[in-house]
């Protein structure tokens, strides 16, 4: 599984903060198309690791390399160019605009990148329907259920076809039949784009959806490199047959038993 | 209660760096609300003080019959300082003494008020000692208008030309001989303009002010709605929350209004050295009393606490509203009716309508644009979105629709200045008239022309170069001018020189005619540029403030945008937008209506230059104010981004 060429690596990583050392040399790659869960307790060092990855954070010591060319050396105005351009994010939650309809959420890494306006809301749209928003377009995030609403996000860190798609805890606000739907989509219309996936959580159901996990604990990594685990039941299942322009069903009819779920849940 | 301040307390102490600049932003606000709340109340009492004081300067009426004395007040000048000179005769012994007196001036006594004496002292006799008789004695200054009033009590006998009692009622009790039957004293004519414009002035700064206060505690309330719903979410009752969030905004506040009143007490001694009708101010005057300083230090943490308490309706109504962000109910065209209906009452007001009524249309002129204001913004921003292409355009456009109300507040303060600026920008006076010529006229008013040789021997008596003649003549008067060297000192040898040479008259200068004129447009300058740098002030804080809560509320969106490379140009680019074009379109529409609603008053239909100055002065400063008081947000929103983790809170 390691021997592709990796997409994304780290070596040597080392961060402190004051007194803390929060990495302590940590080695990481990622193939291209592969899923790699981050896992470990609060304060491993795991939400570190993926900051340093994704030049959020530069590290103190070590290197990352994106394709092959170094890219923690880079100023802040490069690593903003290059986290727009070859990254996508996925966080917990509010990383949507709340005053923007959803298709405009979607359109705007395209726009940042000088994308016109009228063909970065048409490309967005495209990514609707695949993903069980069909006929949302136009709800802002306030009138989007939870899971609704980490699909728009997901949608977003895809539309400027990233390389490496990062997720920090992406269903942790979701109940557990949303979180799996949403994490379906996520590790595989992720896989379609050809991008890979690196993402953090505690929790082992959610890391199982991904090719390999990574334990971090004390700022290094533990238990070898590749843990892997069996893949688990949704990426068994055939993908769903994804690709922006020719629209297929999809998770469709998931979106409103979930949305009514959400509801319920949160009405008390 | 008691619990809720406890759990206020803990919550603001654990709020955070970012939490606690909030808190901080709406201390100040608050501050800054009550101390010129303080200071408006001070300058309303010190008028007011002013005016009791000098009450019995200006006569009031009585008939024959039940005078005690006889007054005649007049305002004669020195160079261009006005000298109240009062002129009395007892009529019965029993005649009350006057104010500041140690008994009922005999005739041919002259008291002077220190400010007079020092001058008298100062000045060659022929130009003004001259005019009175030998100072008999002083005048206490708890009896003036003013510390530096110039005043000169006259004891003359009850037959003196200068007191003789016209027949019929006096038009004018400040200026013609008057019956009195004591020294009770009559407001004069200055006091109730003057009362008018600070009514006026009041208004036009305690509306932006009380907009002002409102934002600040909707700053306190806005950075609580996540917490609340949540607190809401998970079971506290609509009473635990409300009593928590207005609990927060009244400690808040109650530290930010002793920090006003703190300023005040400072400042205000400072206060009193602002000119006013010629005159600086007794300290005590700006001092608004005990009870007054009280009351505000009360009454401004219970108006946030009610202000707090509206803003957190929606969470109290429903716990999901806040928390999932829905979008607001939009805003109907009817408000724009409002503002119609204003105009068209503004449109029927003319320089002769009532003072009062003026009032009340200014008011309703300045509430239906408060109330249009948020629809326009709204209007604005859909027009904008449509046609916005860069994403920093759709992102301040989609800002305005989702919360015009938001938009307009950061606004709403210029825009109502902006209101006020178009409306005395026509107000102000033109730059003064000043006569080019070299001469200037005094003018006497004798019964007949024969006096033309009297005065003509006085003026070579006293070695006054000067021509005299008969200017206008009738049936029993005859006006006489006498014409000498525009120089100060010559005219007032002239005038100490002429004073009584006709029977009971003192002359009076051209220039004289215009100075009282002048001292109150010079007053309305003033005023109106006190009121427009406060308004601007508040506005401008305002601004700024509204932009900070904005940057604060949407940190964790700004935060994770940031994190996913939207470069923060983008971002700040966006928020100038957002303050901008709605600033544009309101400020200058505002504008507009006060011009609309001042021209009525104009002195000629146009614009005299100095108010245009005024106006420009108040574009660029109060528009650049608002642009730069939110570029001010821009290291904040740095700062909220710039953590790898933006937290909720």
């Amino acid at each position: 599984m390691n021997s592709a060429p990796a997409v994304l690596a780290g070596s040597g990583l080392v961060k402190r903060f004051g007194t803390t050392t929060a990495l302590a040399g940590v080695d990481f790659q990622v193939a291209r198309a592969e899923s790699v869960a981050i896992m470990g307790p609060s304060g491993s060092g795991k939400s570190t690791l993926l900051h340093c990855l994704a030049g959020i954070l530069g590290p103190d010591e070590g290197r990352v390399t994106l394709d092959g060319k170094r890219i923690d050396d880079l100023g802040e105005a490069g690593r903003s160019v290059l986290r727009r351009t070859r990254f996508g994010f996925v966080f917990q939650f509010g990383q949507l605009l709340p005053e923007l309809p959803s298709v405009e959420n979607v359109a705007l890494p395209l726009m940042l990148d000088g994308v016109p306006r009228r063909i970065a809301v048409t490309r967005a749209a495209e990514w609707f329907a695949p993903l069980g928003l069909g006929g949302l377009e136009q709800r802002r995030p306030g009138e989007l259920s939870g899971g609704q609403a980490q699909r728009v996000a997901i949608a977003r860190a895809l539309i400027s076809e990233p390389a490496v798609v990062f997720a920090d805890e992406p269903t942790g606000s979701l109940d557990q039949t949303t979180g799996a739907d949403t994490l379906r989509l996520l590790t595989e219309s992720t896989r379609k784009q050809g991008a890979c996936l690196v993402m953090v959580t505690h929790d082992p159901t959610v890391a199982a959806a991904c090719d390999r996990v990574v334990e971090v604990r004390d700022g290094l990594i533990r238990g070898g490199a590749s843990a892997a685990p069996p893949r688990s039941a949704p990426t068994a299942r055939p993908a769903i047959a994804f690709s922006p322009g020719n629209v297929p069903t999809g998770p469709a009819p998931a979106a409103p038993g979930v949305r009514h779920d959400e509801h319920g849940a949160r009405q008390w | 209660m008691v619990k809720s301040f406890a759990i206020s307390l803990r919550l603001l102490r654990g709020a955070g760096r970012h939490g606690l600049l909030g808190t901080l932003l709406t201390v100040v606000a608050v501050a800054v609300s009550t101390m010129l709340l303080l200071a408006a109340l001070a300058a309303n009492g010190a008028f007011a003080a002013r005016a009791e004081r000098a009450a019995w300067q200006t006569p009031s009426p009585t008939s024959p019959e039940s005078a005690t004395a006889v007054q005649s007040t007049s305002v004669e000048y020195f160079q261009d300082k006005p000298v109240t000179v009062i002129r009395l005769a007892a009529l019965d012994p029993a005649a009350p003494v006057p104010p500041g007196l140690p008994a009922f001036p005999k005739p041919g006594e002259f008291y002077a008020s220190p400010d007079l004496t020092g001058l008298l002292a100062s000045t060659p006799a022929d130009q003004l000692a001259d005019r009175f008789p030998a100072r008999t004695g002083g005048l206490d200054r708890s009896v003036l208008a003013a510390p530096g009033q110039l005043v000169a009590v006259l004891g003359l006998e009850a037959a003196d030309p200068f007191l003789t009692v016209p027949d019929g009622a006096p038009v004018d009790p400040g200026t013609v001989p008057t019956h009195i039957a004591d020294f009770g004293g009559a407001p004069s004519l200055d006091t109730v303009i003057y009362d008018l414009l600070l009514k006026m002035a009041t208004a036009m700064v305690v509306a932006p002010l009380l907009i002002f206060g409102a934002a600040a505690a909707r700053l306190t309330v806005a950075r609580r709605d996540t917490r609340l719903a949540a607190l809401r979410l998970i079971g506290a009752t609509p009473g635990q929350v409300v009593s928590m969030t207005v609990a927060e905004a009244v400690l808040t506040a109650v530290i930010g209004a002793v920090l006003g009143a703190l300023v005040y007490l400072a400042g205000f001694a400072g206060l009193a050295q602002i000119p006013m009708q010629g005159q600086t101010w007794f300290t005590s005057d700006l001092w608004v009393g005990l009870p007054w300083l009280l009351a505000v230090l009360a009454a401004v943490p219970v108006l946030t606490g009610v202000s707090a308490a509206i803003g957190l309706r929606r969470v109290v109504v429903s716990p999901l509203g806040v928390a999932q962000r829905q979008t607001p109910p939009g805003l109907r065209a009817i408000r724009l009716v409002a503002l119609a209906a204003a105009l068209i009452a503004a449109s029927f007001v003319t320089a002769g309508t009532g003072a009062m009524m003026v009032m009340i249309v200014l008011g309703a002129v300045f509430l239906a644009i408060n109330l249009v204001g948020p629809w326009v913004v709204g209007i604005i921003g859909r027009i904008s979105a449509a046609f916005a292409r860069g994403p920093a355009r759709l992102l301040a456009a989609r800002r305005l629709v989702d919360d015009p109300r938001a938009a307009w507040r950061t606004v709403a303060g210029v825009a109502l200045t902006g209101f006020v600026a178009g409306f005395v920008g026509l107000l102000s006076p033109a730059t003064l008239e000043t006569t080019d010529s070299d001469r200037t006229v005094l003018s006497l008013r004798a019964e007949d022309a024969s006096a033309v040789d009297d005065v003509t021997a006085v003026l070579a008596a006293k070695g006054i170069d000067g021509g005299v003649e008969v200017a206008e003549s009738g049936k029993d008067y005859a006006y006489i001018a006498v014409t000498v060297a525009d120089d100060p000192a010559t005219v007032d040898r002239a005038k100490a020189a002429l004073t009584g040479v006709v029977p009971g008259q003192a002359p009076i200068a051209d220039s004289d005619q215009a100075a009282e004129g002048r001292i109150l447009l010079g007053d309305v300058q003033v005023g109106v540029r006190i009121v427009l740098i406060v308004s601007f002030l508040v506005a401008i804080a305002s601004a700024g403030i509204a932009s900070a809560s904005s940057v604060l509320d949407r940190r964790r969106t700004y935060g994770l945008l940031r994190l996913a490379g939207t470069p923060l140009k983008v971002l700040n680019h966006a928020r100038a937008i957002e303050t901008r074009i709605p600033l544009l379109v309101m400020g200058g529409g505002a504008i507009l209506v006060g011009i609309f609603c001042g021209v009525p008053f104009a002195a000629a239909g146009a614009f005299s230059p100095s108010g245009l100055i005024t106006l420009a002065t108040c574009v660029v400063l109060g528009f650049g104010g608002v642009v730069a008081a939110s570029a001010l947000s821009r290291p904040l929103l740095d700062s909220v981004t710039s953590s790898p983790t933006p937290s909720p809170d």
